[in-house]
């Protein structure tokens, strides 16, 4: 099966000599939900405008299903929605409008394009403002109309740069069930965001790129088994002289006992006994684990969202 | 040759302009209604005949000239730096549309209501002044191959403008000083020589003067050279516009 998206040796430089991409690779499977993370300027939009048609190539390939982006632009970009980051609304009509022109400039019927925007309207909630302007809306509205306009013509592909910025929690966790939805019913997802919760929780895959590079590519769960740490965090009652803890290295910070695992879970009980059977009492009990943001920082240098609010907090935390 | 999502996209255009009428359709009504009144009545007694028309009939084909040429290209430009401005633009070039059929539905929307412009000031012409057209088919040829000129003069200028200011300059700068030189108020004839050259390289003279033919019966000069020229500024400037979509000229990245 042809993959989804495949670029090859992709490279943008920009006038004035920026280079944007330095030859990246990325093969991203049909029926996947794929994440490209990166700090800002690292280069997703340009990937994601190359993909779509947006950006030109400097050198490389990009394809989709199969399809050059450039030589068969028509049928790679039929297969293909996009949600941009910025909010972006033509001015002059309405929400269903809107829609239904998006609609029609992929081909499709007037009929049908009506029909599609019905869809669209009734499942992200927007039926009622069908004929109110873009302009009218608040800021959540506009994203779910911004969503409903890359899904109209039902892409193969659809390709969301920063879908929940800026929304509400509620928003979020409706497009992340209806994202979810979609991809189980065989759609394509490639995402980029600034939030790591967001990544871990929806994507398969995930590509951290940075200056213009695709560092790594794997899972969420094998990037921060193979880049981070684990392990449990030990309080004590009583403090013990000369412990050992076989097989284990383990750390004291803050007469705190930092015990490294890559299977905290599974080990937890044999560390206890070790620490019991030396005479130590335990009070408290932690598991400790490199969030997906955590290896981010440590491959790339810098954080994703230094201005932006955390939504989540990576540990879990075990009372004794 | 054209997909669907072209004709729709020729669709929004017009739909666009319709829903804007008071600022795409009236004033070129308003504005030749009172050329009429001031030129054609106030001043045309004292000037009598050219060429052996009437005044008021003699300038029609100008003012006709100056209701499609402007907003023809008014409709292009700004439709496209409004997309670029408020970034909708990055809707219609992720389609599967080409540069050409993106350019072509552009510079269809706006030789519509260039054409629209043309026909509502000589319909206004045949009810202020009893204006008689000699030949249909001609006086539409030329509205249409005039408006599809300069609307693809605004797409090329819609494309290359970073501001307002650009799109404005071009009328106030270029158009409205060749209608003036280009014989819309009087014949060259009754220009000085070096002025009388300059109009002679004015394409707007040239168009005016074919439209004057097809309207009246009368050309100051070459018939067929107005019609020419025409279609040449037709078909190089809608190639070049179709030319920078299709590159992605200061549109793409």
């Amino acid at each position: 099966m042809k993959p989804a998206i495949e670029v090859k040796n992709l490279q943008k430089i920009y006038e004035g000599g920026l280079e944007a991409l330095k030859g990246i690779n990325l093969s991203i499977p049909q029926g996947s939900f794929y994440g490209l993370l990166g700090p800002n300027g690292a280069g997703k939009t340009t990937t994601i405008g190359i993909i779509t048609g947006l950006v030109n190539i400097t050198s490389g390939s990009a394809t989709i299903m199969g399809h050059d982006s450039v030589k068969e632009f028509r049928q790679a970009r039929k297969l293909i929605g996009l949600s941009p980051q910025e909010l972006n609304f033509d001015v002059f009509f309405s929400i269903g409008e809107l829609l239904e022109l998006q609609a029609g400039y992929y081909g499709i019927s007037n009929k049908e394009a009506k029909e599609r925007t019905s869809v669209m309207l009734e499942q992200f909630g927007l039926t009622e403002k069908r004929n109110s302007r873009a302009r009218e809306l608040s800021g959540g509205m506009k994203r779910r109309v911004q969503i409903a306009k890359a899904l109209v013509h039902d892409p193969q592909i659809v390709i969301l740069d920063e879908p929940t910025a800026g929304v509400d929690i509620e928003l979020r966790h409706m497009l992340w069930d209806y994202l979810r939805q979609i991809n189980k019913e065989g759609k394509t997802i490639l995402l980029t965001t600034h939030y790591i919760e967001e990544a871990e929780q929806l994507c398969e895959t995930v590509s951290i790129i940075n200056d213009g590079k695709i560092i790594v590519t794997d899972s969420p769960d094998n990037l921060t088994r193979s880049h981070g740490m684990s392990g449990l965090e030990i309080t004590l009652t009583s403090e013990v002289t000369d412990l050992k803890l076989n097989p284990w290295t383990f750390n004291i910070i803050d007469g705190k006992i930092h015990v490294n695992i890559d299977h905290p879970e599974k080990e937890m009980a044999k560390v206890i006994n070790q620490i019991s059977e030396q005479g130590g009492g335990i009070e408290n009990v932690r598991i400790f684990r490199s969030s997906l943001e955590d290896i981010f920082l440590k491959l790339t240098g810098k954080s994703l969202h230094d201005d932006e609010e955390s939504i989540d907090i990576q540990e879990k935390t075990l009372i004794v | 040759m054209f997909s669907l999502g072209f004709w729709v996209m020729v669709k929004r255009e017009i739909k666009r302009f319709m829903f804007l009428y008071k600022q795409t359709l009236l004033p070129s009504v308003i504005s030749s209604g009172l050329y009429i009144i001031v030129f054609g009545a106030a001043m045309g007694s004292r000037i009598g005949e050219i060429k052996g028309v009437e005044y008021i009939h003699f300038i029609m084909p100008g003012l006709v000239m100056m209701a499609v040429i402007n907003p023809a290209y008014q409709n292009t430009s700004s439709s496209i730096m409004q997309a670029k401005f408020l970034r909708f633009i990055e809707d219609i070039l992720i389609t599967p549309l080409s540069g050409l059929e993106i350019s072509l539905s552009y510079i269809i929307g706006g030789t519509v209501r260039g054409v629209a412009n043309g026909v509502l000031v000589l319909l206004l012409g045949y009810f202020l002044t009893g204006l008689q057209i000699d030949n249909w088919f001609l006086t539409f040829f030329y509205l249409f191959t005039v408006a599809w000129a300069f609307a693809g003069v605004g797409v090329i200028v819609g494309i290359y403008a970073k501001s307002w200011d650009s799109i404005m300059v071009i009328t106030n700068f270029f158009f409205m000083p060749l209608f003036f030189l280009g014989g819309v108020f009087y014949s060259i004839e009754m220009l000085p020589e070096f002025w009388r050259n300059f109009s002679m390289v004015n394409p707007l003279y040239w168009m005016i003067n074919g439209l004057r033919y097809a309207t009246l019966g009368i050309a100051e000069t070459s018939h067929e050279l107005s019609l020419g020229i025409s279609i040449l500024f037709a078909i190089s400037f809608s190639t070049l516009a179709s030319y920078m979509f299709s590159k992605g000229y200061r549109i793409k990245t």
